[in-house]
């Protein structure tokens, strides 16, 4: 049954989803949509930050935000690693399309692989004083557990846009895949500058990693229920737009909440990339895209 | 002090085609120089040799900046690039995505560029208006002549000492031709630059140039030491002048 209260209960929950998804999101929209660089692996690096959050926080008792912070920096020099491999092994030789694709995929397996080894397949949480918690606003209850991911995804979003636009190093990265040629002509290293963009792609993915075990129990191939889902945001937000995966995020999560309230939960994909399907038909750069 | 670029017999190629067969070329200081040349005679090819972008395989290359002599060989045009010398170049080659304004940034990328930043942003809107108006437009979508402007205001936010240009008048109505070769000649004597400038257009680039080359099958048939001797020669007569 519709009532003004479960629509305002969905939509709020969307949105705070949505930020969510943002966060998610994030990372390859700076690899797939600035630099030219298919990490689908991307989802499975969250994964692997959420466990190490996991790890943490169940041995140590870190606060999983302040994990997710802690572990960007070793993520950072592992995306610098990756892509480097990535860059001369394939990218250098112009082989890059499809067997770079097939380089990810391995690299999501093996993530995959490693983590079931060491984790097992169980379904793993972590513990903090906010999650379980909700605060309410008049009749509308808000759970911590999603309003602090939000807040996060929204923080990341706003501190991307900010490094994008405003710098000198950010303007470079916008423009490397359009003409490496040009970048250098402007006296700038390419190759430097997407390894540094693509380690903080791979960096943002330990926050994002902690805020999704954060918000519900995680276990090793819960990536793959993602990989759609953040394809279909990246691509609805204009490739490379830090703002437009923020919306195009916001839009999806208040999509997919209203449909799992109204509909049924299992249609909530299928909502997602019917939203993308016809943008992409309307639109093609996306809603956002330049 | 003295910003200048010496080529020596230089030697270079794509793959096993030697293109450049001994070319000698040089610019001195505060000097205007076109190098003149049908399609496909190395024109193109002796720049990126300059730029870092095409390794030569023999003679010699070097500039002088600010008096002192930097050997080119194996150096990146990154590097190039940081030592003063920009490049509008041939196709233009901006980022198409993004804004004018953007582009016009990014050219201010080099360290030493962006001290300077205002003052030259200032300066290119002031010599290119139509930049002003259209600054949060993307520059793919600009006609071919807002384009050539905005890759020469591009090249001047690099601070550059020494400017190089390839064919700017590629694709341009004459109008558009004379106004751009025409803020060429301004912005160098604005800021004391070093140029050198392929074209194939002759009555356009002798507006501007001290003097000039004419190379031909990569190797520099004459040399002008002033624009009249060019006007002269037969070869500009035949080739470029329809006479
Ligand atoms: N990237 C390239 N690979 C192979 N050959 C090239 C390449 N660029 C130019 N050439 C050849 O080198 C010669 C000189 O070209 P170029 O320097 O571009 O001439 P111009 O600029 O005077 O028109 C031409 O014969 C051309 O076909
Ligand atoms: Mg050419």
């Amino acid at each position: 049954m519709f009532s003004f209260e479960l629509f305002i209960n969905a939509l709020v929950a969307g949105l705070l989803l949505g930020g969510f998804y943002a966060a998610f999101s994030l990372g390859l929209s700076l690899s797939f949509g600035l630099l030219d660089v298919v990490n689908i692996a991307h989802p499975a690096f969250i994964i692997f930050g959420s466990y190490l959050t996991f790890y943490v926080n169940e041995n140590f008792g870190v606060d999983p935000i302040l994990a997710g912070l802690l572990f960007a920096v070793p993520f950072y020099f592992l995306g610098v690693a990756v892509y480097r491999i990535y860059y001369n092994v394939f990218e250098k030789t112009g082989a890059e399309s499809l067997r770079g694709l097939v380089f990810f995929f391995g690299i999501f397996f093996l993530i995959e692989v490693l983590l079931i080894i060491t984790f097992g397949v169980d379904y793993r949480l972590v513990r903090a004083p906010y999650i379980g918690k909700t605060f309410h606003i008049g009749s509308l209850g808000v759970a911590w557990r999603l309003f602090v991911p939000f807040l996060v995804g929204t923080a990341l979003t706003i501190g991307l846009y900010q490094f994008l636009s405003k710098t000198f190093f950010g303007k470079a990265v916008m423009g490397v895949a359009q003409d490496s040629l040009a970048v250098r002509l402007m006296g700038a290293d390419p190759i430097r500058i997407k390894t540094i963009a693509f380690g903080i792609g791979i960096a943002t993915a330990t926050l994002a990693g902690s805020l999704l075990i954060i918000i519900g129990p995680v276990e090793p191939a819960i990536g793959r229920e993602y990989i759609g889902r953040v394809f279909a945001i990246t691509v609805l937000g204009g490739l490379g737009s830090m703002s437009g995966v923020f919306l195009a995020a916001l839009i999806i999560g208040v999509a997919e909440s209203f449909t799992a309230s109204f509909i049924g939960p299992s249609w909530a994909l299928a909502v997602s990339f019917g939203i993308l399907l016809i943008c992409l038909a309307v639109r093609p750069a996306g809603l956002f895209g330049r | 002090m003295a910003n200048r670029i010496v080529v020596k017999n230089l030697e270079a190629g794509y793959g096993s085609v030697q293109v450049l067969h001994g070319v000698s070329v040089e610019v001195n200081d505060g000097e205007t120089v076109v190098l003149l040349g049908t399609n496909g005679n190395g024109k193109s090819t002796l720049i990126k040799c300059i730029m870092g972008i095409l390794p030569h395989t023999g003679g010699e290359l070097y500039l002088e900046i600010d008096g002192e002599r930097v050997d080119l060989a194996g150096k990146a045009p990154e590097e190039i690039v940081n030592l003063g010398v920009a490049l509008v170049p041939e196709g233009r080659r901006l980022f198409p995505m993004l804004t004018v304004e953007e582009n016009l940034l990014l050219g201010a990328y080099r360290p030493d560029a962006r001290k300077d930043i205002d003052r030259n942003l200032a300066f290119c809107f002031e010599a290119f208006p139509i930049l002003e108006e259209r600054k949060h437009q993307l520059a793919g979508s600009m006609s071919g002549g807002e384009q050539q402007m905005l890759a020469v205001a591009r090249a001047l936010m690099s601070a550059p000492r020494i400017l190089l240009v390839d064919e700017p008048s590629v694709g341009l109505a004459p109008i558009f031709v004379s106004r751009v070769i025409q803020k060429i000649q301004e912005l160098k004597e604005k800021y004391n630059l070093t140029v050198l400038m392929a074209e194939q257009n002759f009555n356009q680039a002798v507006k501007i140039a001290d003097r000039g080359y004419i190379i031909v099958h990569g190797q520099i048939e004459f040399e002008g030491k002033d624009t009249d001797e060019l006007r002269e020669n037969e070869m500009v007569k035949k080739f470029y002048l329809g006479v």
